[in-house]
């Protein structure tokens, strides 16, 4: 293949993600040292350098932002990933009818618009008229700060299961058969089999899955801002929404950016730990 | 017998499973059927009393619906042809052309996938409103033409096309572009199609890059025009209406996704496992 030929199709795609991903990352970083209302020019900006920085540690709304993050990503994971496993292989292992249509339908979810399905979630949680209110005895869901973020939980769960479910199904398809013969052979159950066969071989994807939804999970705005715009007392206020509000709502682009920031480094952090230790364990 | 318990007994379970997911499901159709008066009857009725698609008109008179439909449609009609050709054309290279540094852009790339897109967005706002595009299709447009993972999509299955084929053309005389467009594309249509359809499901579901680059609701998608409905009608009469804008909004992706389903499900599945 002719060099002139490899550039011309590698540059649109490269040009695309080079200029409006990798240079807005770099201007992320640029941006959080100044104090920018983000609709002056941008030779506007006073220069703050990492007064920015200080402010976050000094600001509980960053730390709430934080922690509600936090929170929000470790339930998510706890409950996705032994769920969407549980399912997969409810829709792999039984001989039953309908295996087919159900993995359509737990799949549906995840194309639907997150801010069409959020808002029929409104909907179930809403105080005496919604559904949920009525059959788990006027609970408060999203109108009480010990509750919102757990509901929010809740309806992101509902909505991603089923894609990691189909992303169990695809792995439980690579395990050999006659794994589960042998084992079967040498006396072991439905339980042994599953922590000796199983779960094992199953590593890879569920080390995927637990990676894509830590990502997923991070990334969460849209219900946050159809549903509770943070509230009720900032018990929802995770980074994503915290970070638009304070740029595109308050005019704090210097400080939204710095939180920006913060959390990519934190992310790297995280791959860096992720992929230490799926090399150690390899 | 036995066979035949245990059977009953998977179809039970699969069918108890169904009831949560599909329930929400349930309720929106219902409650965009339902009147006002019934709406704030407590406790609510699970079923219409007397069904009613008046919602379905109405939704069009409270908001600009219907034009917010037809943005949608542009929108992620134009961004889906991009991220097509981008992807196929970058992923072609990536897979069958060797040069220096190849592995670290690809791999660079692929990080790219996993950056929360609130993290560029201040600066993509101003890089955008800079070149005067705020507040236009072309501006929301920008970032939506190439897709890292549609590049690592492409790539993925472009490496599975034997270089014999490519060789053979390349004695037959074909130019590069030909190839990619005669001998690899026909060869990737299950993986071009996912892409397709991932990629038009993504960009018709995107909301926080709109909400931030548009001000003007005659541009508005169809997933801005429905947090703008809601913000009009927080009383629980109007809840028909909003159900019924929701419902709407999501037909496209819906009717999509089953039309390809097992294309889309079998693609998807291959690069999970391969992540």
């Amino acid at each position: 293949m002719r060099r002139s030929a490899a550039v011309a199709f590698l540059s649109p795609a490269m040009l695309v993600i080079g200029l409006f991903t990798v240079v807005p990352i770099a201007l992320t970083f640029w941006i959080s040292l100044h104090e920018w209302s983000m609709y002056t020019p941008l030779g506007d900006m006073a220069w703050r350098g990492f007064g920015n920085y200080a402010d976050l540690a000094a600001d509980d709304g960053f730390s709430t932002a934080l922690g509600n993050t936090a929170l929000y990503v470790a339930l998510v994971v706890v409950v996705t990933l032994p769920l969407s496993v549980a399912l997969g292989m409810l829709l792999y292992f039984p001989k039953a009818a309908g295996k087919g249509v159900a993995r359509a339908v737990l799949f549906s979810t995840y194309v639907v618009p997150t801010v069409a399905i959020a808002i029929v979630w409104g909907g179930l949680y809403a105080p005496s008229y919604g559904p949920l209110s009525v059959l788990f005895g006027g609970a408060t869901w999203l109108s009480a700060p010990g509750t919102a973020l757990v509901s929010l939980v809740i309806f992101h769960v509902w909505q991603m299961t089923g894609y990691y479910t189909v992303l169990v199904i695809a792995g439980l398809t690579q395990i050999p058969g006659d794994l589960y013969e042998a084992a079967r052979i040498d006396g072991a159950g439905f339980w042994r089999q599953t922590a000796h066969v199983t779960l094992p071989l199953l590593r890879r994807t569920t080390v995927f899955i637990g990676l894509v939804s830590i990502i997923n999970a991070i990334q969460v705005f849209d219900p946050v801002y159809i549903l509770t715009q943070g509230g009720p007392a900032e018990s929802t206020a995770v980074l994503s929404f915290a970070i638009q509000r304070s740029a595109f709502q308050h005019g704090l682009a210097g400080q939204a950016s710095a939180m920006a920031f913060t959390l990519l480094v934190l992310l790297v952090a995280l791959g860096g730990v992720f992929l230490a230790a799926v090399r150690r364990r390899s | 017998m036995r066979r035949a318990a245990a059977r009953a007994a998977g179809t039970a379970a699969i069918a108890l499973v169904m009831v949560p997911a599909l329930f929400p499901l349930y309720w929106m159709v219902i409650s965009s059927l339902k009147g006002p008066q019934e709406l704030q009857t407590i406790p609510p009725t699970w079923w219409p009393r007397s069904p009613s698609l008046s919602a379905f008109t109405e939704v069009f008179d409270a908001v600009p619906f219907g034009a917010a439909f037809v943005n949608s449609l542009l929108l992620a009609g134009l961004a889906t042809a991009s991220v097509l050709v981008t992807s196929v054309l970058a992923g072609y290279v990536f897979a069958k052309c060797r040069f220096r540094g190849r592995e670290a852009l690809f791999w660079g790339v692929v990080a790219t996938m996993f950056l929360p897109p609130v993290v560029t967005l201040v600066p993509l706002y101003w890089m955008v409103s800079s070149l005067g595009l705020a507040d236009t299709y072309l501006g929301v447009l920008l970032p939506w033409l190439a897709n890292p993972f549609g590049v690592f999509l492409m790539r993925q299955f472009v490496a599975d096309v034997p270089d014999e084929l490519l060789d053979a053309a390349r004695i037959d005389g074909a130019g590069e572009l030909r190839i990619v467009w005669r001998v690899v594309t026909p060869l990737l249509k299950p993986a071009v199609v996912s892409l397709a359809i991932f990629s038009f499901v993504f960009y018709w579901n995107s909301f926080i890059w709109p909400l931030s680059i548009l001000q003007d609701d005659a541009k508005f998608p169809v997933v801005l025009a429905l947090s703008q409905l809601l913000s009009y009608s927080t009383s629980v009469q109007y809840q028909n209406v909003v159900m019924a804008g929701a419902l709407i909004a999501s037909l496209p992706t819906i009717a999509v996704f089953l039309v390809a389903q097992r294309v889309f499900v079998a693609s998807l599945s291959r690069t999970g496992v391969k992540g």
